[in-house]
């Protein structure tokens, strides 16, 4: 028996000193090695919605157009295009000589314009479910009825290949910002007979796509890894740098990341804001941590102008708090969001702080940003916290409050998704920052849980919410995408934003019966020539939802902190679509950038860009 | 012989004595059964249960665990109420109004605080306190509905395919279903976690009864039992349950902490309680990203070692007790 | 037994028509934005467009009718979420084999070191294995899995210089996976092994064997090791097949593409025919696992019996 064991042991120690020889190492100069944690479903590019799976189309399968680091338009698989005189038809004149190759580069056809049409029909097509399918219909002429069958002839459907090279798209109305979509997956080709051949199984992995961009997914092992591997046949071959990018699998990622990164093994991992401190405060680490770039996208506090919650939480006490613009205004300025943001951001989270609705870098008016324009250029330069000033509103609301019925203190619902990571410890500070600056006399939040799956329909749909930090990402490069949250319903009680119903609103009535903010909005949507009129239009829509508390603005959205050899600042930059998942044109840099040479770069991109974009619009 | 004779004679005489003073009409009557008279025959003052005790009673070890569990159940239930104790949610700030982060332990915070400036030491206390509540709740559904299930499954061969069949539905359902369905119409809390837990704990439990039961039910003495006519109550209550007494000892003392670990695996997977209710499982999983990082580790261990001190005592505890209650080692 | 066994398995059958009935209406009560990764980006006429086509806007009675259709047809369908259009039999076939070879070998280990142990323990009881076993079970026991799973891999990947990451091509990938996964086994068996064992020593006819001068080490083979090991032979088939299943902690530390996990995934991504199939399997499994546990305590013990014999109740 004691025999067996130690045989079993000696045994076990034996395998464990063999195993030793077996490290390998391969590291080179032009491979990029990180982790995943979420294996794609699909790599059908024309179906997903979800930005990680359209990574594999971003840097596999080429566009019309593609932005430079600076987002500057750029030709792609158009050399050139110009636009019809009503501004409704487009029309784009492709490269010739383009090749679509299989996953082992082998060529199979020419990219021509008929492709752009059948990826279409395929997209248009409600069967396969397309999540980007809103995004082509919102322009493109007939194209909504053809997904609803109202019409079955494709032929209608305002996308047309003229001959091989040349293609047109005509569109519902002027759309100022129809460029910045084509980088979008939903305006990428597709061969039709591949489509045809592949069917349902179109996408479904490595050897069920048609590549014509930089790389080749050579191997796609779910849950085990995907290997990129430059196309050589590609037509702009000499713009990439990175040979190689191989992912691997690990669901442990945020855990297990820094430990591989010291041992070699990756190039890239995040640094969780808990191990942070820790990264930072070590000789060996500091210099290799930087934040990771903010993306174009937004998060602020919805105040709930159409309370549906449960009677235990006083919906109706919260509904005469809410139409009362002091109370609102003394939470606009009683919210230390700076507090608030150092829960996922504890080192610098005043560079996370976001004080419009819309972020910055969405568009520019020859220049200067779109956040420092008209109404929105104060906003920006202000902080919203000022406690004095909130306890004033906070008394002043107390007396009208009072007069008109309300208890206190006032019961605010703030729900929060628990498998968010850091959600909740952020209702907890924002809850007892607060009730400490206001009182606890006053206003009583309730943080609560929601479900974790389904929580948006069961909770910001459903409005079982008084206030609530919500997100939003742009859908196109214009304005207007950020106004779409906010969007009043029409008279059927459809087609509006569902995020806090700012048209339930008491009061705020223009003289013709309308909402201000609904008549803010309509004229800005109107100006579809001019882009300075139109900007600043939605700026003065913007400034009131901020100005009157309707929204709080909030903050950036980051990856936090990470450890890479990619270089943050020479990506192709589009403030939307997948423009920033594209390894073209990279290159890897020979070590980490650590925090000062990332705000030094940031500081030198921002100064390029302005420079860049006012020489383009000229 | 002469003495025999002598003596018989002397209690003779003695009978006839007694005789003398009895009525006619009862000197040939028959004697009423008297139990307690007959029970008298096989009388000692073994007790069982206060056997077990005292044998459970000699061991040192598990009796000053228990008394360590007696102890920490009380104060995590009073810990709250002490005084100079902290709320377990309230975040602390330093002069400058921001958060006291991560700060290793200390004579202030004893066990440190965590990323937004808890104190870790009510944290783990709080945590404690809801995954023994979840722990014993648990376990108690699980002991009530498991041994009569699992006696009623193993014993009554008629029902044997009913239950079998019921075993195999339930226990094919699997709890996350159940767990996102609950938490998705009652939000996610303590109590939906114990419910969701309750409905589908019980069945192991159940299962293990009715193998045990089964192993003995046709054993020659539960045979002859029956065939002398003992009513099936009086079997299982009296033959065949003492006979389990020490292995279901042994499960229920290892009930809490599979119910607690269970806990940290659905947190693990997202559907465990939110960290605004601090507990052991949701502490643990927060700590597990900081292991590789030497200074902020304390953070996993103390709220494992909490973890760890509750199961080491339930498991030490249940197994001298199931020793104990081994009649065989009452002597 | 052999025609109990049939009567029980033609049984499973409407049991396994229940259970998938039963978790084919729960699923139905699953909110309808966790079909979709990216509902909120999504308009009406999409959103109706999808669960029109994967069937789910029918009646209940319908879709039920639609699936066991399918079904005796043959076919357990197409992924909806997990990985769509793929055929489920696909994903699982590709992912099933790694668990069951690691399954399988640290069940071996398991078993090869677990009983032992126990068996040790009770012979020794307060001795050196009694206390090593104890001291180990406490550990395996008390340390949370996800805790212990990850110390062991961050430090002996370093310490023994093998690779963080499983690939199953590289054996030595596959020793701290196995060994990680056989712990709790281990603990278990020694544990349970232990215990009957210490309860069948203290029988009168152990005493009577020693009394009569029957050496200890046939005692231990051929009375208290057989008499102990019935009641855990139960749960061997079962835990045997439910390998399949794989283990999430292991597989998500290690990047081991198999099963672990997959159900709890494919429940939360709502993948609806994924889980009909995958809760098929495994009922079907975990049924047959029952009574194959019955029919081993059967051998192992012919006192216990399932069929009517005259007198029992």
């Amino acid at each position: 028996m004691k025999r067996f064991l130690s045989i079993l042991l000696c045994a076990a120690m034996l395998l464990g000193t063999l195993a030793g020889c077996g490290k390998k190492s391969t590291d080179s100069a032009d491979s990029f090695r990180k982790l995943y944690s979420s294996e794609f479903t699909t790599m059908n590019y024309l179906t997903t919605g979800t930005q990680a799976e359209q990574a594999v189309a971003a840097n596999c399968v080429d566009g019309l157009i593609e932005y430079d680091k600076y987002g500057v338009a750029q030709p792609g698989l158009a050399e050139k295009w110009e636009t019809s005189a009503d501004k409704l038809t487009w029309t784009f004149h492709l490269r010739k000589g383009v090749k679509w190759v299989d996953y082992k580069g082998k060529e199979v056809a020419e990219v021509k314009a008929q492709d752009f049409v059948d990826a279409a029909k395929y997209l248009l097509d409600s069967a396969n479910k397309s999540e980007t399918a809103n995004i082509f219909y919102s322009v493109v002429k007939n194209a909504e009825d053809y997904y609803n069958k109202k019409i079955t002839d494709f032929s209608q459907v305002g996308v047309k290949a003229v001959d091989d090279y040349t293609l047109t798209y005509t569109l519902n109305k002027p759309t100022p910002y129809f460029l910045s979509m084509l980088v979008y997956v939903c305006f990428l080709p597709a061969n039709g007979d591949f489509l045809k051949q592949k069917g349902a199984g179109f996408g479904t992995d490595n050897t069920s796509l048609l590549y014509n961009g930089a790389y080749i997914l050579s191997t796609f092992e779910p849950q085990i890894s995907h290997v990129f591997t430059k196309n050589n046949a590609y037509w702009d071959k000499d713009k990439v740098y990175i040979n190689k990018i191989t992912e691997t699998y690990n669901k442990e990622m945020n855990t297990l990341g820094p430990e591989m990164y010291k041992r070699g093994e990756i190039d890239k991992t995040f640094i969780s804001s808990d191990i942070l401190d820790d990264w930072l405060k070590n000789a060996d680490t500091k210099n290799l941590v930087s934040p990771s770039r903010s993306q174009c996208y937004s998060y602020f506090f919805c105040l709930n102008f159409d309370p549906k919650f449960d009677a235990k939480y006083e919906p109706d006490n919260w509904k005469k708090a809410v139409n009362n613009e002091s109370f609102r205004l003394s939470l606009l300025c009683g919210l230390d969001r700076v507090k608030a943001l150092s829960v996922s951001e504890p080192i610098n989270p005043k560079s996370q702080l976001l004080n419009t609705v819309t972020p910055p870098d969405l568009v520019d008016l020859n220049g200067t940003d779109y956040t420092n324009i008209g109404d929105l250029k104060a906003i920006t330069a202000r902080d919203s916290y000022q406690a004095d000033k909130a306890k004033q509103y906070a008394e002043k609301a107390k007396a009208e409050l009072k007069a008109a019925g309300a208890t206190f203190p006032v019961k605010i619902l703030m729900p929060y998704n628990p498998s968010t990571a850091n959600w909740d410890k952020e209702c907890q500070v924002i809850e007892q920052q607060l009730e400490n600056t206001l009182g606890k006399d006053y206003i009583d939040i309730v943080p609560e849980a929601g479900p974790s799956t389904g929580f948006l329909s069961a909770v910001r749909r459903s409005g079982k919410y008084a206030v609530m930090k919500c997100n939003f990402g742009p859908d196109y490069a214009d304005p207007q995408t950020f106004a779409d949250p906010f969007q009043p319903n029409d008279a059927n009680g459809e087609g509006g934003g569902s995020y806090n119903k700012p048209e339930k609103v008491q009061g705020y009535t223009e003289s013709n019966g309308e909402k201000t903010y609904s008549t803010l909005l309509k004229a800005a949507e109107a100006q579809s020539t001019d882009l300075s009129a139109r900007y600043n239009a939605f700026a003065k829509a913007e400034a009131f939802l901020i100005n009157h508390a309707f929204v709080i603005p909030y903050g950036l959205n980051t990856d936090g902190y990470q450890v890479t050899k990619r270089n943050e600042f020479d990506y192709q930059y589009a403030p939307f679509g997948v423009s920033i998942l594209r390894y073209k044109g990279q290159h890897l840099l020979a070590k980490p950038m650590s925090m000062d040479e990332y705000y030094a770069a940031e500081k030198k991109w921002k100064a390029e860009r302005a420079e860049a974009l006012a020489k383009a619009k000229s | 012989m002469a003495l025999r004779h002598k003596k018989t004679a002397a209690v003779e005489e003695s009978i006839n004595e007694s005789f003398k003073n009895l009525p006619d009409d009862e000197l040939f009557t028959f004697a009423g059964f008297d139990e307690a008279a007959a029970e008298k025959t096989g009388y000692s003052d073994y007790s069982y249960w206060r056997s077990t005790f005292q044998v459970f009673l000699k061991d040192r070890v598990a009796v000053s665990l228990l008394i360590l569990i007696g102890i920490i159940l009380l104060f995590a239930f009073l810990q709250p109420h002490l005084p100079g104790q902290r709320s377990a949610t309230q975040i602390y700030n330093d002069a400058s109004g921001m958060q006291i982060r991560n700060l290793p332990p200390n004579a202030e915070f004893w066990f440190g605080t965590n990323s937004i400036g808890q104190d870790l030491w009510s944290r783990v206390w709080s945590g404690t306190r809801t995954s023994l509540l979840i722990g014993f709740a648990v376990a108690l559904s699980e002991a009530v509905l498991g041994i009569l299930m699992g006696v009623l499954w193993g014993y009554i061969r008629r029902l044997d395919r009913l239950f079998t069949e019921i075993y195999n539905v339930l226990d094919n359902i699997p709890q996350t279903i159940i767990l996102i369905l609950f938490s998705y119409i009652m939000r996610p809390s303590v109590s939906t976690l114990i419910i969701a837990m309750c409905l589908t704990g019980w069945l192991d439990m159940a299962r293990f009864i009715r193998n045990q039961i089964l192993i003995i039910r046709d054993r020659d003495y539960n045979l002859a039992s029956r065939c002398l006519g003992t009513p099936s109550r009086r079997i299982i209550l009296r033959n065949l349950l003492p006979y389990l007494v020490s292995v279901i000892m042994l499960r229920m003392a290892l009930a809490i902490p599979a119910a607690i670990g269970n806990e940290v695996f659905l947190t693990y997977i997202g559907l465990g309680l939110p960290v605004s209710i601090p507990s052991l499982g949701n502490l643990i999983n927060e700590g597990r990203v900081l292991m590789t990082s030497a200074a902020l580790r304390y953070q996993l261990f103390f709220p494992a070692i909490a973890l760890s001190v509750v199961t080491i005592s339930f498991y030490i505890i249940g197994n001298a007790f199931a020793d104990a209650s081994d009649p065989k080692n009452h002597i | 037994m052999l025609k109990y066994a049939a009567k029980r398995l033609i049984q499973s059958l409407v049991t396994l028509v229940i259970i998938i009935t039963i978790v084919f209406s729960l699923l139905r009560l699953m909110p309808v934005e966790g079909y979709f990764q990216n509902f909120d980006k999504l308009d009406k006429n999409q959103i109706h467009a999808a669960l029109l086509s994967m069937g789910l806007l029918d009646p209940l009675p319908v879709q039920l009718k639609n699936f066991f259709v399918q079904l005796l047809h043959g076919s357990l369908g197409n992924s909806l979420i997990y990985r769509p259009n793929v055929p489920v039999l696909d994903i699982i076939a590709d992912k099933a084999p790694v668990s069951i070879f690691m399954g399988l070998a640290s069940m071996a280990i398991a078993l090869l070191l677990g009983l032992p142990l126990g068996t040790a323990m009770a012979r020794s009881k307060a001795k050196f294995w009694d206390k090593f076993g104890t001291a180990f079970i406490v550990f395996v026991t008390a340390v949370p899995a996800a805790v212990y799973y990850l110390l062991i891999q961050v430090y002996f990947t370093d310490w023994l210089g093998l690779p963080i990451l499983f690939s199953e091509s590289d054996p030595v990938s596959w020793i701290l996976p196995t060994v990680s996964l056989s712990l709790g086994n281990i603990a278990y068996y020694a544990m349970w092994l232990r215990r009957y064992m210490v309860d069948e020593l203290n029988k009168d006819y152990i005493r009577l064997a020693r009394a009569k001068g029957v050496d200890s080490k046939t005692i231990m083979k051929k009375h208290v090791f057989r008499n102990a090991f019935v009641p855990m032979v139960q749960y061997l088939p079962t835990s045997l097949l439910y390998t399949i299943a794989g283990s999430i902690y292991i597989e998500s530390l290690y990047s081991v593409p198999g099963m672990g996990g997959l159900l709890v995934n494919v429940i939360q991504r709502q993948d609806n025919n994924m889980v009909q199939a995958l809760v098929l399997i495994y009922s079907a499994i975990g049924i047959v696992g029952l009574l194959f546990g019955d029919i081993l305590m059967n051998l192992m013990d012919p006192r216990i019996s399932f069929e009517k014999k005259g007198g029992a109740r």
